[in-house]
């Protein structure tokens, strides 16, 4: 018996297909955590947890799995996240990196898919455009707290689930440039990036079922970009009507032609430059040549 | 170095779904798939950027073969690698399911023309791609001098690269 029996309706190669995921988590705190917990519980197999931040006394109230040595400690989250992994599956490969994402790209770039659970708008941006940009699916979480105007506070949040050749974050509206240049004073109505334990778990558990669901479908249903708005006053959680309305559209934002990047060259040298007039004559030679070298077999 | 490709959401559906219809005179369609390239440490990542769908008038009758192509649907591919400095792969589809294999007429022919897309793209690996009803293979140019090597892997958004074979 495995200890992932429970989870036999996902299919019967679910828990290789798991165990070969490589997924990777920007922000090991109280978004990033939840998220790490549920999927080795799931039974994924590798975790690149990345943060460069330390724990400090104000992070226990929503960082999953952390003790008050931490504080006192000053650990550092990303390799909190290895021990709250390894924890629940002692066979996980987990390679924390405390530093910043922008610094580690070579790592993230094996991910299947990656998390990101930071604060800011650019900051999301950045990484989503990271992630089209290498045709890599990606999963943000954002908390939003709110002053009401008569009184109390509007507690959210959304789950962005952004597949390259889909919708992504700006398609869906989270993105935006009013947003971005506005994202400073956004946090201000409660305090420094108000987050709670039960709003992130909630949104943790949208996203894990996204991502269990690509990986693992236990359902036709094609898989595809969506977002999952939390509304933790009225206690529900439901697709964007954005989503909704845009679906079926081309992302106007990311265009697959510029996967890649622009700076690549096999040769490891310089381009020896040449004309357009030198090229357009050279591929019409090509083309003659390879008129009849060219040919499909049945 | 590792080799790997990856394709955006449905990118293969949308290829099968054009090379599977029907020609007038040709026995298959193929088309050519633009690729960017990233380093990723020691390894190459090669990154689906679209599909290039061979028009109809571009196919020259040959009934010896399953189809072939004139130098103006091979000038529109060339010329497009040329344009986004993409890598340019030729692709064609077996109708099975399962793990499509290459046959010694596909290398042998593919031999012969994948090295000259370096001429129009010369940063970026070039090569081919075929695909089943359900799985896809590849062989790769990491130089035009450099023999053909096998894509390590083929992916897409829900496929993890250390379960994908290629």
């Amino acid at each position: 018996m495995s200890w992932l029996d429970r989870q036999s309706f996902l299919g019967p190669n679910s828990a290789n297909t798991l165990r070969a995921m490589t997924i990777g988590v920007v922000g090991g705190g109280g978004g990033g955590s939840p998220i790490l917990q549920q999927l080795a519980h799931a039974g994924v197999g590798t975790f690149l947890p990345v943060d460069h931040d330390r724990a400090t006394r104000t992070n226990r109230n929503r960082l999953i799995g952390m003790e008050p040595l931490d504080a006192l400690l000053g650990r550092f989250k990303a390799r909190m996240a290895k021990r709250l992994i390894r924890r629940i599956n002692p066979k996980a490969h987990v390679r924390p990196i405390v530093g910043r994402w922008e610094d580690n790209t070579a790592a993230l770039l094996c991910c299947d898919l990656i998390v990101g659970a930071i604060d800011t708008f650019k900051a999301r941006a950045e990484l989503e455009d990271f992630c089209r940009a290498h045709l890599i699916p990606y999963c943000d979480l954002g908390m939003d707290v709110h002053e009401l105007p008569d009184g109390g506070f509007f507690v959210g949040g959304q789950v962005a689930f952004s597949l390259p050749g889909d919708l992504c974050m700006r398609c869906m509206g989270i993105i935006t440039d009013t947003r971005l240049s506005q994202e400073a004073s956004r946090y201000g109505a409660a305090g420094p990036a108000p987050q709670v334990v039960w709003t992130n778990g909630a949104l943790a558990s949208a996203a894990v079922n996204l991502i269990i669901s690509l990986f693992t479908p236990w359902h036709s249903a094609a898989p595809r970009s969506t977002c999952i708005e939390l509304d933790a006053n009225q206690g529900t959680m439901a697709e964007s009507n954005r989503v909704t309305s845009f679906r079926g559209t081309q992302c106007r934002h990311h265009p697959l032609i510029e996967a890649g990047s622009p700076m690549f060259d096999i040769r490891g040298g310089s381009d020896p430059s040449h004309g357009s007039d030198y090229w357009d004559k050279a591929i019409g030679e090509i083309a003659r040549e390879l008129s009849s070298a060219i040919r499909g077999h049945s | 170095m590792n080799v790997h490709f990856k394709t955006p959401l449905g990118f293969f559906d949308t290829v099968r779904a054009d090379v599977r219809r029907p020609h007038t005179f040709a026995a298959e369609r193929v088309g050519f798939v633009l690729a960017g390239a990233a380093a990723a440490g020691p390894d190459v990542l090669l990154l689906a950027r679209g599909y290039l769908p061979v028009e109809d008038g571009d196919y020259l009758y040959e009934p010896r073969v399953g189809a072939m192509i004139g130098p103006a649907g091979i000038r529109k591919a060339l010329q497009e690698a040329y344009r986004t400095c993409s890598g340019l792969f030729h692709i064609h589809m077996h109708e099975h399911r399962g793990q499509p294999l290459f046959g010694s007429i596909d290398r042998r022919e593919s031999s012969r023309f994948v090295p000259s897309f370096f001429n129009a793209s010369p940063k970026v690996p070039h090569g081919v791609l075929l695909l089943s009803a359900d799985a896809a293979c590849g062989l790769v140019w990491v130089t035009p001098k450099a023999g053909p090597r096998v894509l390590d892997s083929i992916t897409w958004p829900g496929l993890p690269r250390k379960g994908a074979l290629a």
